[in-house]
Formats: structure tokens, sequence, C-alpha cells
């Protein structure tokens, strides 16, 4: 957790204070937000983006969030702008009318397809950046809390909602402890001479199960241990366990709440305006761009 | 009612035909603090588990309170939790919650403890042992040691009768060994009735207990008082133990005449006893 999203870090910001069941709604809310449509001229797309991501990166600031973790966690992205970038510009799809090159052959790519790609990463570095919002100022346990509270109705058709989020409470809990194994593990390996960093895709893919076999290993024997300890302290997922973190609603959490749902209400009813209404933002604002297309 | 635990042949293998303990038994009294030795695989840890219900015997009895415990009784198991405790070696595998505060309140958690009380307790063994200004710190933030701290007070906060430590303390350093012999020593002054058995290496450990019960390839080699216990040397020493400093020093003085009480268990006593005799 702590090297893909954020380590969670605690501070005395208004968004460590907030509830995390109202977090978790509020990064779903504004997940959908990221992908609503915003009609079909770029510029106005990007505007909305933009100021979208402005707040994203201003409540970043708040929780005093370290930007260079988030971009740290851009790493993992490459592939997936890699890939979509063949995806949109080698098979165009939909309206393209600004052509970037034409092949001999009458093949052409667009810049539409650029464009696409661009939009698409833009919105999964806003998604990355919210999750990390979410992880860095919540503990795991009460991220476990919120999606346990989310799962209560379906309590009512028997769904063991309290083994679900004592799973995803172990697997959050231990993933810095499967990371360290793995560190050492591999220090281990290298010490024996190893090597994981030179060679060719086959070397390296030998190299990754001297690396894997004993995480395995490791991990069945550590998972063994859990349960005998979780046995040893009458852990029964069946039976009735009270809380020592009781989740309570404050005050910051009715003032965090209020922001959200203006700005949602805000982006949805842009959104509508650019969809049904055919309304350009930016030539609203701007009148000099109109007749830019992009 | 004076016997916390008894076990009547008690045989186990993980696998068929790998007998890991042959015909153990042996009592416990109330409030005795109880060390089992033995070199690495002799069983010490199988036996611990078996004790804590953990694990199931091939064969044999086990009675808590005198009264005998079936694994396959649910129910009885789930009051047994309410008596007997572990503490395991490793800390890592034993940390369920997500920070100090919450792993100590796990065991209580599952009794269903009120909130109030619980957050007292916490902080209560939190503190007992030395832990009390980590308590919103992560696993990943403490030393193994802090770890093994918090298993132990896990475990203490849950007012068990019984208290398994399975090297628990191997992880410590020595202010953190005596930390905890001290709120171990507090604790059974506190209730007389609370029983202690030590899974350990630590022979001093043995020597200072009120039982101690010598494990070889999965059998009992010798049990009893310490002092007896490490009266034949040479049995101990074949089975790759080592024998209690003050026992070596007080058998080199009896060997030139000078007796020495049985009461006198450590250095510092044997220190002060020389001196007296000038």
């Amino acid at each position: 957790m702590s090297n893909i999203f954020g380590k969670f870090t605690h501070y005395n910001t208004i968004i460590h204070k907030c509830d995390p069941r109202i977090k978790i709604f509020g990064l779903i809310l504004i997940m959908v937000i990221c992908f609503l449509p915003y009609g079909n001229n770029y510029m106005n797309q990007l505007l909305i983006l933009a100021v979208l991501g402005l707040f994203i990166f201003l409540t970043m600031i708040i929780a005093k969030i370290n930007f260079l973790d988030l971009f740290k966690s851009l790493k993992m992205i490459w592939f997936m702008a890699i890939f979509l970038l063949i995806i949109n510009v080698f098979i165009p799809y939909g309206n393209n009318e600004h052509p970037m090159i034409i092949f001999s052959n009458g093949y052409t790519l667009y810049w539409e397809g650029l464009l696409n790609t661009f939009m698409v990463l833009f919105r999964l570095i806003l998604m990355i950046a919210l999750t990390m919002i979410l992880t860095s100022t919540t503990s795991p346990m009460d991220i476990t809390y919120g999606f346990e509270w989310f799962m209560m109705p379906l309590k009512l058709i028997k769904f063991p909602t309290q083994v679900v989020a004592m799973t995803m409470s172990l697997a959050l809990r231990f993933i810095p402890t499967l990371l360290e194994e793995a560190n050492r593990i591999m220090k281990a390996q290298k010490s024996r001479g190893v090597d994981y960093q030179h060679g060719f895709l086959m070397k390296k893919l030998k190299s990754i199960t001297t690396l894997i076999i004993p995480l395995l290993i490791s991990c069945f024997s550590i998972s063994d241990d859990l349960s005998l300890a979780m046995e040893a302290r009458g852990y029964d997922p069946y039976s009735k366990r009270s809380r020592y973190r009781i989740l309570k609603f404050s005050h910051y959490d009715l003032i965090v709440i209020i922001v959200l749902l203006l700005i949602v209400s805000f982006f949805i009813f842009i959104a509508v305006i650019s969809n049904h209404y055919g309304i350009n933002i930016i030539e609203t604002l701007f009148p000099l761009t109109k007749g830019v297309t992009f | 009612m004076n016997e916390a635990l008894r076990l009547e042949h008690i045989y186990f293998g993980y696998e068929e035909d790998l007998d890991t303990l042959i015909d153990v038994s042996f009592s416990v009294k109330k409030g005795d603090y109880v060390t089992l030795i033995g070199h690495n695989g002799s069983g010490k840890s199988t036996l611990a588990k078996i004790i804590s219900f953990l694990l199931n015997p091939n064969s044999g009895k086990i009675f808590i309170n005198e009264e005998e415990i079936n694994s396959n009784d649910e129910n009885k198991l789930k009051n047994i939790r309410k008596i007997i405790g572990i503490v395991f070696q490793n800390p890592d595998n034993q940390f369920i919650g997500s920070t100090v505060e919450d792993d100590i309140a796990f065991g209580l958690e599952n009794r269903n403890t009120d909130v109030k009380k619980m957050k007292e307790l916490v902080y209560e063994y939190a503190k007992k042992v030395n832990m009390d200004k980590f308590l919103n710190k992560e696993p990943s933030e403490l030393s193994g040691g802090q770890k093994q701290r918090v298993a132990i007070a896990g475990i203490l906060a849950l007012n068990l009768k019984i208290i398994i430590f399975d090297e628990a303390t191997s992880m410590l350093d020595p202010e953190g060994v005596e930390d905890i012999k001290r709120l171990i020593f507090e604790m059974r002054e506190k209730d007389p009735t609370l029983t202690f058995i030590s899974i350990t290496h630590d022979i001093e450990e043995a020597y200072l207990s009120d039982y101690c019960i010598v494990l070889n390839k999965g059998k009992i080699l010798k049990e009893g008082k310490p002092f007896e216990v490490f009266q034949n040397e040479e049995l101990i020493s074949s089975t790759g133990l080592d024998i209690p400093f003050v026992l070596k020093v007080k058998n080199a003085l009896k060997d030139n005449g000078i007796e020495i009480s049985e009461n006198i268990k450590t250095i510092d006593e044997l220190g002060e006893y020389i001196c007296k005799l000038k």
C-alpha cells in the first residue's frame, strides 16, 4: 500500500479528521465526475478536468500529501499510457477530422486519437491522486470500517460483511510486511549471486522465480502463524464482536459533505449543459475562442 | 481444585510416521511458573500449541481445572480461550491490528468488551509494557522487541488464567526481558492463581521457575523442581543444554566443602551468601 498509493501519515488536517465513510463516498463520487462526458470539444473537456484537477491538488495540499509520492506512483501507468496510445492513435474511431500523419497507402493517424489518450491519462492521474488522498489520510483500519459500513445492507442477505472486512484489513496490514519480506529475500538471493537487474527477459524471468517461490512459502508460513495467533486471541468470525474504533460524524464531516455536494452538483450541471444543451463553457467564458474546434 | 492443567499420554505427529510428541504426561499447579526446556526440535512449541488447543493431539487427554476438554466441543473451546492464551516467538506474524492500540484491542473486541472498558485496558496494558507512547504507531514503525511487547500486552489484557510464552521474550533486549519478568511477578502477586508456562532456551529463567520440564526428542526426559532437574548434570548436558551458572558455582563450592542452600537461586543471592561466609 505504502509504495502504491501513499502511506497513511498522521496529520491534524480537516481531511485526516474527516469520517472515512465520507472520504470513500467522496472518492467514488469524484471518480464518477472524472469520467462524465463534458461535450465533444476537447478544450472544453480539458478546462473542466483542469478545474477538477485543481480542486484535487488543493485537497492534496490541505492534506499535506507529498507530491513526489504521486509522481512516483505514476510510474505504474506508463505501460497503460503506451497501450492506450496504440489503441487510440492506430485504431481510429468516432469523428476524426484533424489528420496528423497520412501514410502513402492512405492510412491516416488523427490528432483526436492523441487527445483521447491524453484525456484518459489525465483522468487516470486524477483517480490515482484521489486514491492517494484516501489512503494517505485514512488508516487501513478506518478504510476497512468505512467499507464495512457501506456493505451493511448486504447483511440482510446474510452476506458475511465482517469476514470480508477482516480479510481486507489483514490484506492492508500485511502489504508492508510482505514487501519487507520480498526485499529481504531479494537481498539474500542477491548475496548468493542472483542478478535481478541485468540480462534479457528470459533471464530476468528465471531470476524472478528465485524471489517468487520463497515469497510464496513465506506467505503461507505467515498466514499459518497469523491464523493461530487470531485463534489464540479468541477470534471467531461469526461471533458478536465489539469495536475499539467507533466511527462518528462530527461538524468537520458536515462541512466536508456540503463542500463535496456543491462541487459534485457543479460538475454534474456542467456535464448536463455541455451535453444536452450544447453549451460550450470555454466559448461562453472566453468569447474570443469561438471557432477553435479542438 | 489446585490443578490448572493436566496432560495424560499425549501423542502427536505432523505426519503419520513422524512422532513429534510421545506419551507426554504432566500436570501444572495453579499459580506455578513452569518452564519447558529442550533443544531445537524437541517438541516444545508443538506442546505449547496442544496445550492452548491450537493443535489436536493424535491421542491423549487434556484437563483444564480438572475438567477434560474435548477439542471438538466448540462451546468448551470458546470458554477455554477465556482461560488460556499464548504469545508466539515471531512478533511480526501475530501483529493483527494496524496500530499498537488496535492490536492490543483485538482480543478484547473478540470478547465483546465494552468500548470504554476496552480503551482503559488498552492504555493500562500498553503502559505496563512501556508502549503507551506508541499507541498510534504501525507495526512497520516498531522494532521487533516493541512488537513483541505489544503481543504480550494483547494477551495480558485478556485477564487469562494460564498464559503460555513460546520463547516470547527471545526478541527482547535484556532490559525488555527484565521489564516483562517484573510485570509477570506483579501479575502473579496480584493474582496468585495465575499460571505461566514459559517455553525457553534461557536456562537461568528455568532455574528460577517453580517447576521445570525437560523435553528431548518428543519425550519428557526429566521434570520436577529446577534444583532437582539440574542436579543430574550429565543427563542435562546429553540433551545439548547447559547448567545454570549459579548452580555451576554452587556445585564448585560444594566440591570444596561449602554447602549452599537450594533456596539460593540468583547470582545476587549467591554473592550475598558468599560475602557472609567471610
